[in-house]
């Protein structure tokens, strides 16, 4: 029981990363290496908040959502709008991303140094519930609070909105929704805003589970969030959270029952099964092949 | 002097040579991170496997350890390749990502390798074999960019499914270049254990996979220098930094991937744009050379396509059904129905891009159905597309030359060994290409890039594509679409000397004056059914046909000053009822149907 509820919270942070990747790529179609990074920074950033600013851990949140944001922008203005007439836009905006990714993780060494940083003591509430006989902190149960009010108010945004409506119509053919009076370009932009806000909610969620933040905290989890999006379908937003889920608990059931250094094995060996027998992933849509 | 920078020169050949293992993919439109595995697992089992230098000599030792590290990564990427070759960009990407990642914690727990500790590894490789091998790699990819294997790789990172239909096995040729990717991976893993003296499975993580793709995108993708390039700029800068002074820490690592970026944004093609390409010029028709293996073509009137009860169906909409139609040598027919009425359907069937879901079909003696693409181009099809699609990055002579690939020889191995006949046998399909340009007119655009063209002529670089394989059958998807009268006229003569040179020939057109005027048959299709099927006079005269396409057989519908305006309108075959047409009448329709503003058909478009 301890061990499923453990694989629920983290599985959550995995979901919520990994939805902020599979957005970008099941509307843009490009896939945002820079995403990690804000993953990083905003879990260095909270940090600084709560250290130094004297916020409280949920005030804290908010402001990292709007500092995600930003950096989304600034991602998408940088490293994509360059290269949108571009024929190898595709492998470019790996690579302009990468480049973005590796400035940001170096400004980061520079305000904070390479060493690992944690909330100050007494940043949590100690507050611990016995829920079927396992220990739950009221930390964890505001991750998970917080994860899940995030995918439902994306979801309810996508489906119901204008601006969902227009995050869709992007999706399916960009020209015909330029033609059609859709603004793709404050659409892009507002889609890198919104998914990396979620990343970056998703990195002082992390660094809040964990209580700790290390510069290379982006690259452990970039590895998850691709597996995530590709075993819950590309793009699906529901298959990211499943997929989340599914991942956080596989890890913590792997660890138990295997071996801690056979946990990766794991992961991986499902995306590939999954890649192998339903490549379109446990909920995409097979994509018509544009011929 | 050398020995003070050997180590930095050594790294960039080092570099260089992973680079060349994603370039070998990139080429091909593949995008892999699974190098990392494949070089992984190729210097662990050579460092096991290989006899110690100290036993049998340094060059010995380095040597077996190359073959059997080249050995095991080709095989590791056949086996990682046979399932997952049909997966494309990002997917394929994160496949074999996830490989490199198993084996890399595989590696970790196993025994033999050490663990996390690692393996020692005795120091034998020296800046100069370092140098050595990347010079045999580099060469390896130089021949290979001109030859018809490297041609057809490029044609299918431009377009696969183009690719497919003139012939090329894209399959065999995906398959193909990421065994080369997984030899090239499994040498650097092998010259990299021999150099760095301490092998762990951490050498050859995710971020080692990033720097490699890194150094072949900067580089540049598509020359074979720019492996070598990339990998120089990649390990001078931090070299650079630091002889002009900066510290290391923070500074060094925000300037190294600001410099990427700019190169990225600011240079499309890597850093081999600097270098200036030559633009190979074909020789005047010179009819030295010799020819390219003809094929040998169906007497005239034998049957060339055959459809019996031929029916497709996408989620119950018939797009085409029951059609029974068959097509002899010598034959120019001409496919004409209102929009939706199954026309690309059908000869998306014939040319196998699409399975019929009822009914049988022959073509050139090929049945259709699971027959592949490339196979049914082997026999003889070939065809251009309703929206061109031709490799847009290559040059209209090189679009051509890969037109000619069924017909040529392959050159890579022979091009490998200078053997003049590679030279001989790439002129022939040189002058074949040159000549199917200046059939259609376009000889003095030879070395423009096909994105480049205007509409018009990439539509007549699609027909010279098609016509490079010598075919016995030539389909055109609406060819005059997007012309105007006077391109209109020429493409109808060029379609009249192709058949008089013994050339079958089925085109869509919507341009119905064209059709009646270029055709010895024309067949009409609605709603999927053919409604009607006979010599352009008969078709002109069918009331039938009339009522398709001005939805009544009322003369008042038809105002023949409106109908003037329509190209080639002659006379009003429905004034005075079929019988007081003339025989050269051409059918009367609005000017909406029958002029070039036609706009594109709304059937679905999943297989145009």
């Amino acid at each position: 029981m301890q061990q499923l509820l453990n694989g629920i919270f983290i599985g959550s942070i995995y979901a919520l990363f990994a939805i902020g990747f599979t957005l970008v790529f099941g509307i843009l179609d490009r896939l945002n290496l820079a995403h990690p990074s804000v993953f990083a920074a905003s879990a260095f950033v909270g940090i600084e908040l709560v250290a130094r600013g004297g916020m409280s851990l949920w005030a804290a949140l908010p402001v990292v959502f709007v500092f995600g944001a930003v950096l989304g922008l600034i991602i998408e203005r940088l490293a994509f709008r360059p290269l949108k007439n571009r024929a190898d836009a595709h492998f470019a905006g790996l690579i302009s991303s990468i480049a973005l990714a590796g400035m940001l993780i170096a400004l980061l060494q520079w305000r904070y140094g390479p060493d690992t940083r944690r909330f100050p003591a007494g940043s949590f509430p100690d507050t611990r519930y016995e829920v079927a006989g396992a220990q739950v902190t009221l930390v964890q149960i505001v991750i998970l609070a917080v994860s899940l009010t995030l995918m439902v108010g994306l979801t309810y945004m996508v489906t119901r909105t204008r601006l969902g409506r227009g995050m869709r119509a992007v999706a399916e053919n960009p020209t015909a929704a330029r033609v059609l009076g859709v603004n793709v370009d404050r659409v892009t932009a507002t889609v890198f805003a919104i998914s990396s806000a979620l990343g970056a909610v998703a990195g002082v969620l992390f660094a809040i589970n964990v209580n700790t933040a290390q510069l290379g905290m982006g690259i452990a989890i970039e590895l998850k969030g691709l597996a995530v999006i590709i075993v819950g379908g590309m793009g699906s937003l529901p298959g990211a959270l499943i997929g989340g889920l599914l991942l956080g608990l596989a890890e913590v059931f792997a660890v138990q029952y295997i071996g801690s250094s056979w946990r990766d094995v794991i992961a991986f060996g499902l995306l590939f099964i999954i890649l192998l027998l339903r490549p379109q992933g446990l909920l995409g849509a097979r994509k018509v092949r544009e011929v | 002097m050398l020995a003070q920078y050997a180590t930095t020169l050594t790294f960039i050949a080092l570099g260089a040579i992973f680079a060349y293992s994603f370039y070998a993919v990139l080429i091909a439109g593949q995008l892999s991170l699974g190098q990392a595995g494949f070089a992984s697992l190729a210097a662990f089992s050579a460092a096991a496997l290989a006899p110690s230098a100290a036993d049998v000599g340094d060059v010995p030792a380095l040597l077996t350890a190359i073959v059997i590290g080249m050995g095991v990564g080709a095989a590791a990427s056949i086996v990682l390749g046979l399932p997952t070759m049909h997966l494309r960009g990002v997917f394929l990407a994160i496949a074999t990502l996830g490989f490199a990642e198993a084996v890399r914690v595989v590696l970790l727990n196993a025994e033999w390798t050490g663990g996390a500790q690692g393996l020692g590894v005795p120091r034998v490789l020296t800046v100069g074999m370092a140098w050595t091998a990347l010079a045999v790699v580099a060469y390896w990819f130089w021949r290979m960019g001109g030859s018809r294997y490297g041609r057809a790789l490029e044609a299918i990172r431009e377009d696969e499914l183009a690719a497919r239909a003139m012939g090329i096995d894209v399959g065999r040729h995906r398959l193909a270049a990421f065994v080369t990717s997984g030899a090239v991976a499994g040498l650097y893993g092998v010259l990299f254990a021999y150099y760095v003296r301490l092998i762990a499975p951490s050498d050859f993580d995710f971020a080692a996979a990033v720097d490699g793709l890194v150094t072949a995108v900067l580089g540049g993708s598509t020359m074979f220098a720019g492996p070598i390039l990339g990998s120089g700029f990649q390990t001078m800068i931090p070299e650079l930094q630091r002889a002009v002074g900066i510290e290391a820490g923070w500074i060094r690592p925000f300037l190294a991937s600001l410099l990427l970026l700019v190169v990225i944004l600011f240079l499309p093609g890597g850093l081999t744009s600097f270098i200036p390409r030559r633009v190979r010029m074909p020789a005047a028709t010179d009819d030295q050379g010799k020819d390219l293996a003809g094929r040998r073509h169906p007497a005239a009137g034998d049957a060339v396509v055959t459809l019996a009860a031929l029916g497709k169906e996408y989620g119950g909409v018939h797009a085409v059904r029951g059609v029974d139609l068959e097509v002899r040598a010598g034959e120019v027919v001409g496919l004409i129905g209102p929009n939706g009425a199954g026309k690309t359907t059908l000869v998306n069937m014939i040319s196998g891009l699409v399975p019929p879901s009822s009914g049988t079909a022959t073509v050139l003696g090929t049945a259709i159905g699971r027959t592949p693409v490339h196979r049914i181009a082997a026999a003889g099809v070939s065809r251009t597309f309703q929206h061109s699609k031709l490799f847009d990055r290559l040059s209209a002579l090189d679009n051509v030359l890969v037109g000619a690939h069924l017909v040529s020889r392959p050159t890579f191995l022979r091009r490998l060994l200078w053997l003049p006949s590679a030279r001989r046998d790439e002129r022939a399909a040189l002058q074949q290409a040159a000549r199917c340009l200046e059939r259609v007119g376009l000889a003095d655009v030879a070395g423009t890039r096909a994105s480049a063209l205007s509409y018009g002529d990439q539509r007549r670089l699609e027909i010279a594509r098609a016509l490079a394989s010598d075919p016995s059958l030539l389909i055109l998807d609406e060819p005059a679409a997007g012309m105007n009268h006077v391109e209109a006229e020429r493409l109808s003569q060029l379609i009249t000397s192709l058949a008089r040179d013994g050339l079958t020939i089925l085109f869509i057109e919507h341009n119905v004056g064209m059709v009646l005027r270029t055709c010895t048959r024309v067949v009409v299709l609605n709603f999927g059914e053919v409604i009607a099927s006979g010599t352009p006079e008969q078709i002109a005269a069918d009331p039938v046909v009339i009522e398709a396409y001005l939805g009544a057989a009322e003369p008042a519908d038809v105002d023949p000053a409106a109908g003037s305006i329509a190209e080639g309108t002659a006379v009003d075959p429905t004034a005075g009822g079929p019988d007081a047409a003339a025989p050269d009448a051409v059918l009367n329709v609005r000017p909406a149907a029958a002029g070039t503003l036609e706009p594109p058909d709304t059937t679905p478009r999943d297989a145009t």
